[in-house]
């Protein structure tokens, strides 16, 4: 009990999460399977882009399919190389309020933008 | 530690408590504020997160500037990323993500004890982190050289050959896009971008910006990743200690995850 109860509340005499927790261990096997999928993804965003040199497709989709591969690139790396998780669940919290920060930051600044008619073209800028 | 006012070694252990300032009953690393270890160890990886999180705030910041105007001038974008070197942003990608694999094996060896593979981790992390720079000082520089007439940087340095073409992609005054390239683009939103004479500035300003405070941080990455090499071989870092490479190592994935976005956002532009 006291030797959890200030960063982990909720997994007291929980045995088996407590032990998940605290002796959690990433081997390295995983590592280079990790490191395998990242350079995988790596040649992946470059040959998208390289295909969508010679086809005619939306710009949009080709900028959600390299945020795509840069998105699932982060997760890889903050799920085993950051360790998140075999860490806590503050830690793990934390992990995901950043994104969720971010998401807040774009979604307000931009429909503040496109409320006032975003991009410039279609209309003058209040 | 139910008592404070006396002194905590001689709740702990008889004698040497002086010598020893109270760490008789476990090893040095740990701190009197905490009861065990491991909820040392948790708090300053928790603290290192709140870090990371105000790290991500900040290039985010850039991330926000950077869609607003890509979604004003798709076209201005895919022309000017044109410009930028994709292979050696490419190699680039694959320096950084291999050094964060070594980084991740450095952690792994220091939580087994393992001192020499931990050194050699963490010097091969360091060359991996210099050759990224290197890379990219040369890509810096490969632009300066334009500006100053010159095909590359070393033909600058020499006197060699001149460019052929009028451009000089580094903000600034003497900022020029070169004119066999998109006009009509520009013409179409020159009126838009008040106070700029290309609107193509605006995709290289941001460049230096995002890819120069990128490199800052890999300058403090290496020094971090220096010292934890130093107190590795100083012996600093045990089975039961090895806290520092730990959090290090998290900056260091960072300053990756980073790069993960902007070289496609840069680079891989149609």
């Amino acid at each position: 009990m006291a030797e959890h109860s200030n960063t982990m509340p909720g997994t007291d005499g929980h045995a088996a999460a407590s032990d998940h927790h605290s002796h959690g261990h990433i081997g390295r096997d995983t590592y280079y399977r990790v490191f395998a999928a990242l350079m995988v993804l790596m040649v992946l965003t470059v040959g998208a882009w390289w295909i969508e040199g010679f086809m005619e497709i939306p710009r949009v989709l080709g900028v959600l399919i390299a945020m795509a591969i840069a998105s699932s690139k982060t997760v890889l790396i903050i799920y085993y190389f950051m360790h998140i998780k075999i860490s806590n669940r503050v830690t793990q919290l934390y992990a995901a309020a950043a994104f969720i920060g971010l998401a807040i930051l774009f979604i307000i600044v931009m429909g503040d933008y496109f409320a006032r008619g975003w991009p410039p073209s279609s209309g003058p800028l209040p | 530690m139910a008592t404070t006012t006396t002194t905590q070694g001689s709740e702990v252990q008889g004698h040497g408590a002086h010598a020893d300032h109270g760490h008789a009953g476990h090893g040095r690393e740990l701190q009197h504020h905490f009861e065990t270890a491991q909820q040392q160890k948790e708090a300053a990886t928790l603290g290192m997160w709140v870090f990371l999180v105000t790290e991500l705030m900040l290039f985010g910041g850039i991330f926000m500037a950077y869609t607003v105007y890509r979604w004003a001038f798709p076209d201005i974008w895919a022309e000017a990323a044109h410009h930028l070197n994709t292979p050696l942003g490419a190699l680039n990608t694959v320096v950084l993500l291999v050094s964060s694999l070594t980084v991740a094996l450095a952690v792994n060896a220091a939580e087994e004890g393992r001192k020499q593979r931990l050194i050699r981790l963490l010097g091969v992390t360091m060359v991996l982190g210099v050759a990224f720079l290197g890379i990219k000082g040369y890509e810096y520089s490969e632009k300066f050289a334009h500006c100053a007439g010159y095909e590359t940087p070393i033909a600058w340095a020499t006197s060699g050959a001149p460019l052929g073409e009028t451009e000089c992609l580094v903000p600034g005054r003497a900022f020029v896009f070169p004119a066999a390239h998109g006009e009509a683009a520009a013409d179409a939103h020159h009126e838009v971008t008040p106070g700029q004479s290309s609107p193509y500035q605006l995709f290289y300003l941001l460049y230096f910006i995002a890819t120069g405070l990128h490199a800052v941080h890999m300058l403090i990455g290496l020094s971090i990743v220096g010292m934890l090499t130093f107190m590795a071989a100083r012996g600093v870092f045990t089975s039961v200690y090895s806290t520092p490479v730990e959090i290090g190592g998290l900056y260091w994935h960072l300053i990756d995850i980073i790069w993960v976005f902007l070289f496609p956002l840069f680079y891989l532009v149609h």
